[in-house]
């Protein structure tokens, strides 16, 4: 004790002008951590806050450079007034079936591929899954052409085929990429539960359903939601494929929120289409993506790092 | 009756089950219009008479890059702004990636919002919204830096800063994906590798150069190609507006359009293999790597 405090060590031994420094030299790193963080969440949130309270002012409001932020008056009309001008719920209804059939072919078909890629051996397989990510990298822009001409010839144009066909044939958006994330996590699985499952003389589709895919949870969800996510946000192939205003999807609506206005108020859409009109329409297209990620983030997270999606 | 077959044969054939959707895909809808596509650059397209093509050589090629004024500046424009945009968006994630990956508290709300973007940020929402100028470095910091830029630096580069200014947020918002891969890659750094070389006397700045990114090297490279992909095919990318344009608005010049496609990819597939290629001598596998 007296040699402790004679010598200003701590109670570890270590002396005390070295803890403090290393207290201080942490606490500063702290603060900057803190502070770096706090920026770039500020610089993404940014345009959100702003598409949010936008959303909810008046022209006046808007207008008015004294209001920062909060609206004066909480104004929902321009919620509503959006709503019935993009037909909300048809589009609801389009981007439902899109979205359900193009997630579920995707998370079926792609699973089946990225497990026939990192279980089996069979001739020309490297070369199989060198077109695979081939694939991704071709632009749409570069297929775009061919395919239009395929779907018309088809008479696909202005149905939802060209969406969930190929989500069920492992393609759709990003596709490849989704067998990626599925071949790279059966790949890390362990193999006695397969070789025990074949002795029992399980077939091999049957391991996958009832073993290999149970155990892939953390892949379905990472691939379930990035391909909602991708399928709900698309609009590129949409804009191309749809072509009647009753087949729009929600994004795609905020295409046609002026039409709509208009046909609404009886043609007196130039007074009311104003900038926070627009703004709580693209709010309305982020809210249903948005409520999901805000339940489904906290095992997402966990997720993408136990799929092994970098190694 | 039952089929006699070895062990491996029986192997091939399951396997070729599994992935067989995905081929009948690959087929339809990868391969065959790929090929058409060729056919198609070559040809001019008549939509009235059932798409019946006419052959004629290298013309939309030659009109692309020597009749067409609107292509090549396009082209260059999205050249340079995806060799800028990939350096910054690699470096910001990976800087985002290692402030999230500290142990601090409220770190989860953090990652929660930078893989926000990907979530809400859909191509028509986005454009809606970065037209008002939210996204510029002005409304994020509030100084006039256009007039300081400008001051400072040749009027060529500084219209580059400022192009990449004016797109910060836009540039920083396409970084979800890259931040989530880099958080995965650091949690993938064996804790052993940093105690032995602490105990060597390696300092910090050492640490992270000769650990860190080494190990961080096959994480950089998914990142870099993913980057690049998705660089190519964005809203505001102007080449992907240009090529909407010249295929569907009014003229239907399919011919052209596939020409022009064909001449985007050969682009991205160059840029890729060269950055594929050079990551031979830079990206480092860790010791066993079976498959």
């Amino acid at each position: 004790m007296e040699y402790r405090e004679k010598h200003r060590l701590s109670t570890t031994g270590i002396p005390w002008m070295l803890v403090w420094t290393r207290r201080l030299q942490r606490f500063f790193f702290l603060g900057l951590v803190y502070l770096l963080l706090i920026d770039i969440a500020f610089a993404f949130l940014l345009p959100v806050i702003y598409m949010a309270s936008s959303s909810l002012m008046t022209v006046q409001d808007f207008l008015d450079p004294g209001v920062f932020w909060i609206p004066r008056v909480v104004y929902w009309d321009n919620i509503v007034l959006a709503y019935q001008s993009m037909d909300y719920l048809v589009g609801l209804k389009n981007s439902g079936i899109i979205v359900g059939f193009a997630t579920i072919g995707q998370i079926i078909s792609c699973s089946l591929a990225g497990y026939g890629f990192a279980r089996f051996k069979f001739p020309g397989r490297d070369f199989l899954f060198m077109l695979v990510l081939f694939t991704f990298i071709v632009p749409p822009q570069t297929i775009i052409v061919p395919l239009f001409i395929l779907y018309r010839q088809l008479g696909w144009i202005d149905t939802f085929m060209p969406f969930t066909v190929p989500a069920f044939l492992a393609h759709g958006l990003r596709g490849s990429l989704l067998v990626l994330i599925f071949r790279q996590f059966f790949k890390r699985q362990p193999y006695e539960l397969e070789e025990a499952a074949y002795i029992d003389g399980c077939t091999p589709l049957r391991t996958y359903a009832q073993i290999m895919l149970p155990l892939a949870r953390p892949a379905l969800l990472v691939v379930f939601l990035f391909s909602l996510v991708w399928h709900w946000n698309d609009y590129y192939e949409p804009m191309m494929y749809l072509m009647k205003p009753q087949n729009f999807t929600v994004p795609l609506r905020l295409q046609i929120l002026q039409q709509g206005l208009q046909e609404i108020t009886g043609g007196a859409a130039g007074e009311l289409f104003n900038e926070p009109l627009v703004m709580a329409a693209c709010f309305l297209v982020v809210i249903p993506p948005l409520v999901l990620y805000v339940f489904a983030q906290r095992f997402f997270v966990e997720s993408i790092e136990r799929t092994g999606l970098v190694d | 009756m039952k089929l006699r077959l070895t062990l491996r044969q029986r192997q091939s054939i399951n396997g070729f089950l599994f992935i067989l959707p995905w081929m009948v895909g690959f087929l339809v809808f990868v391969a065959r219009p790929f090929a058409h596509s060729i056919r198609l650059a070559f040809s001019k397209v008549d939509m009235m008479a059932g798409f019946r093509l006419s052959f004629v050589g290298w013309d939309n090629f030659n009109e692309a890059f020597f009749i067409d004024e609107r292509f090549v500046p396009i082209l260059v424009t999205v050249i340079q702004r995806n060799l800028v945009d990939v350096p910054i968006i690699l470096t910001f994630s990976l800087f985002t990636a290692f402030l999230v990956h500290q142990k601090i508290r409220g770190v989860t709300l953090f990652r929660a919002i930078f893989f926000l973007p990907v979530v809400i940020a859909s191509g028509l929402v986005v454009q809606r919204l970065f037209q008002q100028d939210v996204g510029s470095i002005e409304a994020v910091i509030g100084l006039d830096i256009p007039t300081l830029v400008y001051m400072y630096l040749p009027a060529r580069f500084a219209d580059i800063v400022i192009d990449v200014m004016n797109r910060l947020t836009l540039i920083l918002w396409r970084s979800g994906i890259q931040i989530l891969l880099f958080i995965a890659g650091f949690q993938g750094i064996s804790p052993t590798l940093y105690e032995a070389s602490r105990i060597d006397g390696a300092t910090d700045w050492e640490i992270f150069w000769k650990i860190t990114l080494p190990m961080l090297s096959p994480i950089i490279i998914v990142n870099t190609i993913y980057t690049i992909v998705d660089g190519f095919t964005d809203i505001f990318n102007p080449m992907v507006n240009f090529l909407r344009t010249v295929a569907f608005s009014g003229s239907f010049r399919l011919g052209y359009a596939a020409a022009l496609g064909w001449i985007y990819f050969i682009l991205i597939f160059i840029l890729i293999g060269t950055v594929f290629i050079s990551s031979r001598k830079w990206v480092y596998y860790g010791g066993e790597r079976d498959s």
